[in-house]
């Protein structure tokens, strides 16, 4: 019954994936590319109409078994029954792959997927912040019965009640449905995110680089062993991830097929759902807004501007809005920011504060990932030899990412500096967590705009791109989008 | 390329020697499972809603006080445990063989029922 759940809610999100994206069904990178869609779309609504559920009709099984199996079948039928039509996800053109990448990805999948299960068998009530936090608040959710708003109580401050409630609705949502408190939800919960992130990082890179570029990265986060041993622990960190990776690539993938704004839809949706996720969520929200109107205004098609945000914000404002309903009327106020605003100018104005997060950040560049090197020193290397190259209509999409996680490590950095009274623990427990969790997002634009790696001798006639091409002449003044025409700019 | 894929595989794969390594050594007296082994009798009495003290044999300054105290708040869900003995009713969880009759006495602890396993319910006398 658990996995008849699982599965009710997956087939949930694919049917609405579906319907956004329709595609032929058969195996291709567009079926890749909807399967990881997938899980955060149908956890995402499932979780937002559990909550709504509860709110409106309390802990009914009727009501809710009812609901799920409407939304469900209404879902899935209007994405099966979708005709093919706008864009067709496809391998952009690259170099040749060679099959001993397909198996070293495989291998890395095997990895990944082993030291999953070996965490889950191990801890499978996952780490502290898990049944300290998220299954604590699920089990609430599913045991309190008419007192599930006990779950935000504000005399269990350790608990954090003001935190969302995307992980402990759709945990809940599973046992109540399955009738049972079975630990394999949110095991199978963490597993489908961390699953998920991996396969849009592959599929969007496959759609926008090409497939070796795709392989590569997709090595590169399956082998990042603290990437899998966060989704492992079962904290939200690992969803907000996945949110915030699907609404940048959808982004990016709407820079891509600029006239097909499904791309925007999907990535409002996703956007919607981070606020839902963790507190975190809010900053990305204005961070991923604002660096697109930034991008777009400078750098893409003005008049794509209102288009865009008009489909951004009707399809976030749902999730946007319950995020936001469950702060002003359930949660409890922030334990962070309920401080008295003495002493948040008192930390402020502390110069050795800011000294001691300057340098947790920069340390940790090259501790994230738990690699046996400094990945930021092997990435670095790795750029010395392929390079940067990035096209004309790549940038508008590269500036959105690296403005986007600009502002969120200046908003994080902010709200080390001013909130937490003790700033050394709070950095030695949260900040490896905040770096692996925008991990995924950090490779997106380094390998989009990587040169892929010349990996096997290729026929002269499709050897263009990789060619020294002289640099051209900088504009003085950016020309308006589209213009096919430019030569690529060489950053390096 | 090869040296970036071989350098996270053999990361991945030498954390994953060291994951297995480390947990078919440790010992399962710790953690969520023994917890709810030991609380489980007494889970059964809770109804929702229902607001326990919490007090623990445990040294002040011990680093285990704050886990134990989260897990026994994560095993008596949907009761809330608070940090403090000011209730009505509270729960020990002690480690020794027996509790510590005086010391309950000192908090004007009585004694309602014993769960086994170092888990007592008590009534605070002056709540």
């Amino acid at each position: 019954m658990t996995f008849f759940c699982i599965a009710l809610v997956w087939l949930t999100g694919f049917g609405i994936a579906r319907f956004l994206f329709p595609a032929p069904p058969r195996w291709s990178l567009h079926t890749v590319f909807l399967f990881s869609l997938a899980t955060g779309v149908g956890i995402g609504i499932a979780s937002c109409l559990y909550f709504l559920g509860l709110t409106v009709a309390g802990p009914s099984l009727l009501f809710l078994a009812s609901l799920g199996i409407i939304v469900a079948a209404v879902a899935l039928l209007n994405g099966m029954l979708a005709k093919n039509r706008g864009t067709a996800l496809d391998w952009a053109p690259g170099p040749p792959t060679p099959a001993y990448l397909t198996g070293l990805l495989l291998l890395a999948i095997a990895l990944a997927a082993t030291m999953f299960v070996v965490h889950s068998i191990e801890k499978p009530h996952g780490e502290w912040d898990a049944w300290t936090i998220w299954n604590l608040k699920a089990r609430f959710l599913f045991r309190g019965g008419e007192y599930w708003t006990d779950a935000f109580s504000s005399q269990m401050p350790n608990s954090h009640p003001d935190y969302p409630l995307l992980l402990p609705s759709i945990v809940a949502m599973c046992w109540t449905l399955a009738r049972a408190e079975s630990i394999s939800v949110p095991i199978a919960v963490a597993f489908l995110f961390t699953l998920g992130t991996a396969g849009l990082l592959i599929s969007s890179m496959g759609v926008l680089r090409g497939k070796t570029q795709a392989f590569v990265v997709g090595i590169l986060l399956l082998a990042t062993s603290s990437f899998v041993q966060l989704g492992a622990m079962q904290y939200a960190d690992g969803p907000l991830s996945f949110y915030m990776l699907a609404t940048l690539a959808l982004l990016c993938l709407q820079d891509r097929f600029p006239s097909d704004l499904r791309f925007s839809i999907a990535a409002g949706l996703a956007a919607g759902f981070a606020p839902w996720t963790k507190n975190e969520g809010w900053l990305f929200l204005g961070a991923v807004l604002l660096a697109r109107l930034i991008a777009l205004l400078r750098f893409g098609d003005r008049s794509a501007l209102g288009p865009q945000f008009v489909r951004l914000a009707v399809a976030g404002l749902p999730a946007t809005a319950l995020a936001a309903f469950f702060k002003l009327h359930f949660a409890p106020a922030n334990d962070l920011v309920a401080q008295k605003s003495a002493d948040l100018i008192a930390h402020i104005a502390t110069f050795g504060r800011w000294v001691i997060t300057a340098e947790g950040f920069v340390k940790m560049i090259f501790l994230v990932g738990g690699f046996l090197l400094p990945i930021a020193l092997v990435l670095g290397l790795y750029w010395f030899l392929v390079r940067f190259h990035i096209e004309e209509h790549d940038r508008p999409s590269l500036v959105t990412l690296l403005l986007t996680l600009g502002l969120l490590l200046a908003g994080e950095f902010a709200a080390y500096v001013a909130f937490p009274p003790d700033i050394i623990t709070q950095l030695n427990v949260s900040l490896e967590r905040l770096y692996v969790q925008l991990w995924p997002v950090a490779l997106l634009p380094f390998f989009l705009a990587a040169n892929p790696p010349q990996l096997v001798s290729r026929p002269a006639h499709i050897d263009t791109k990789a060619k020294p091409v002289a640099r051209p002449p900088k504009p003085k003044r950016r020309s308006p989008q589209p213009k096919p025409a430019d030569p690529p700019v060489r950053l390096n | 390329m090869i040296a970036l894929a071989a350098l996270a595989l053999a990361s991945s794969f030498w954390l994953l020697l060291d994951l297995i390594s480390v947990y078919s050594q440790s010992t399962a007296t710790f953690g969520v499972a023994s917890f709810e082994d030991r609380f489980s009798d007494f889970r059964k009495t809770l109804a929702p809603h229902t607001v326990l003290g919490y007090l623990s044999d445990n040294p002040v300054n011990d680093p285990s006080n704050q886990a134990e105290f989260n897990l026994t708040q994560y095993t008596l869900v949907p009761a809330i445990v608070k940090p403090t003995i000011d209730e009505h009713l509270v729960v020990m969880n002690y480690h020794s063989a027996t509790p510590d009759a005086a010391g309950l006495r000192a908090r004007h602890l009585t004694v309602l029922r014993d769960f086994g396993h170092g888990v007592l319910l008590c009534r605070n006398e002056t709540r």
